[in-house]
């Protein structure tokens, strides 16, 4: 796919009628359960053949861990719960490499399949597309609210809930519409990744922020100075991109901005078609299946937030 | 100005928990928090106000101080720290009370420890010009657990006195978690303090 566009995943082509999409993605732990963390970062790794229009096929684990200071039992529960989200993908587990390391990481390389007219890309999107998010945002805000012990069991798990959730259902119902491209919402917040689709490109977008779905308690966590610095880094980032409206609210800007881990795929659609595609997320049961913007052809490179 | 809380080095949400725990501690009128990056600037001073201070900034690069004041609830009769170095001739002087041991004098150690408890209950008597209270090495045993001083100095801390302890000190003793009351502070703060009380004063 290049370089150029930062995609997550490579793409390899193999027949008319087979591409293989691989990518690989690990982290440290950024919830406290170790099976959490293992639903988690198998979720994430995942996320990004979704994003491509693949169905993920096989994966390896890779695994860092701490021999000498973490009880092995922990270990277990994290490749139990990476296993977990394997089975619900249907993703054979072919093995996997482990290192004895201070700290513990977890993650997969996970190889997809897609038929090659059907990859999608970041790249692409036409003017009158609709933009379409499937999972709210907010996750950074909250785990930065749990990291400070001001989250409530409910808020955390809800929001664990969301980042273990794959997108695989919203990967379904997209297949079944002319969408112009796609993207995982995660480090760099759901500007930041709307950035990149249109970066360089022929169109903008503008974002309708008060549509944009908010993980519970994320708003008052991010009105309490609970935001994290990545927010504020993404947002220094794409400044010169991004044409944010006066009256438009800071905390809400910030979770525009805030990274998520395992965030939602962000889709463009064609406006004849996007009611169908909503109908299609909800009977999916997304996280969320919301329009939070459109593509359009006057401010090419630019995102207006409204 | 007198720093509260360094914050330099730590990464979000860190700060922002920092200041919250003084703020529901001693509810200061005022404080000031330095931080090295701009996400802890606009977080601090999203929560202070949120917490109904007036916040100001300043700084730049990888060096920042965030101030807030407030009046109405908090205590306004003895400000935690004087924001600016003044010398005017209205308002009480300042006076740094600085305690480097847990006991007073040479010769007897029952006495001097006698005498130290005795100390700090009669300081009071300086009213509006006791200012600060900075206890260091061995004097920083006498704001944990067990102090015999302790309920005194958690009045002190509740009138709106400022009480800075040493955190090499606390550390150095193993003492970091047995801290019953005030601030754990830096020697730069410390220094700082000296600084601007108009007098110092040691027993020992």
């Amino acid at each position: 796919m290049g370089v150029g566009t930062a995609d997550d995943a490579g793409v390899y082509r193999v027949s008319d009628q087979l591409a293989l999409i691989q990518t690989v993605d690990f982290f440290t732990p950024i919830v406290d359960d170790p099976f959490d963390f293992g639903r988690i970062a198998a979720a994430n790794a995942l996320s990004d053949v979704y994003a491509m229009g693949g169905e993920p096929r096989t994966a390896m684990n890779l695994v860092a861990f701490p021999l000498g200071t973490l009880d092995h039992d922990v270990l277990n529960q994290v490749l139990a719960g990476g296993i977990q989200m394997l089975e619900e993908a249907e993703t054979v587990l072919l093995g996997g490499h482990s290192i004895d390391d201070p700290e513990l990481k977890y993650g997969l390389s996970v190889t997809g399949f897609v038929h090659p007219d059907r990859i999608l890309t970041n790249q692409g999107l036409n003017p009158g597309d609709q933009l379409v998010l499937t999972k709210p945002v907010g996750t950074g805000v909250v785990n930065t609210a749990v990291k400070a012990g001001l989250a409530s069991e409910e808020t955390t798990a809800l929001a664990t809930d969301l980042m273990a959730t794959l997108n695989r259902g919203a990967a379904r119902a997209m297949a079944k519409f002319d969408i112009s491209a796609c993207t995982d919402v995660t480090g760099f917040g759901l500007l930041g990744h709307l950035a990149e689709m249109v970066a360089g490109s022929n169109v903008g977008a503008s974002v309708t922020a008060l549509s944009v779905p908010l993980v519970a308690d994320a708003f008052d966590f991010a009105a309490m100075g609970l935001v994290p610095g990545g927010a504020f880094q993404n947002r220094k980032f794409r400044k010169n991109m991004v044409d944010l409206d006066a009256e438009l609210d800071p905390i809400l800007r910030d979770l525009l901005f805030d990274p998520q881990t395992s965030g939602g795929l962000l889709m463009g659609c064609p406006k004849d078609q996007v009611a169908d595609l909503l109908a299609a997320l909800a009977e999916e049961k997304t996280a969320a299946a919301t329009v939070i913007g459109e593509v359009d052809a006057r401010r090419p490179g630019r995102i207006q937030v409204i | 100005m007198t720093i509260d809380i360094d914050a330099r080095g730590l990464a979000c949400p860190e700060p922002v928990i920092r200041c919250k725990q003084l703020v529901d501690g001693s509810q200061p009128a005022r404080l000031s928090i330095q931080v090295d990056n701009e996400a802890a600037v606009e977080n601090l001073s999203r929560f202070l106000k949120l917490q109904g201070y007036a916040v100001a900034s300043q700084g730049a690069d990888n060096d920042f101080i965030v101030s807030g004041s407030r009046e109405g609830d908090a205590p306004v009769a003895q400000p935690v720290a004087a924001p600016k170095r003044t010398t005017t001739d209205d308002g009480p002087q300042k006076i740094l009370v600085f305690i480097p041991t847990d006991r007073m004098g040479f010769g007897d150690d029952e006495l001097g420890k006698k005498l130290m408890i005795s100390f700090i209950k009669t300081l009071k008597e300086m009213g509006d010009e006791l200012w600060q209270i900075v206890f260091v090495n061995n004097g920083v045993k006498l704001t944990i657990d067990g102090s015999p001083v302790l309920e005194e100095l958690k009045a002190y801390a509740a009138d709106g006195l400022s009480i800075l302890v040493c955190g090499t000190c606390l550390s150095h003793f193993d003492l970091l978690e047995a801290k019953q009351v005030g601030e754990t502070t830096n020697m730069l703060d410390i220094v700082t303090a000296m600084q601007l009380a108009d007098k110092v004063i040691q027993p020992g």
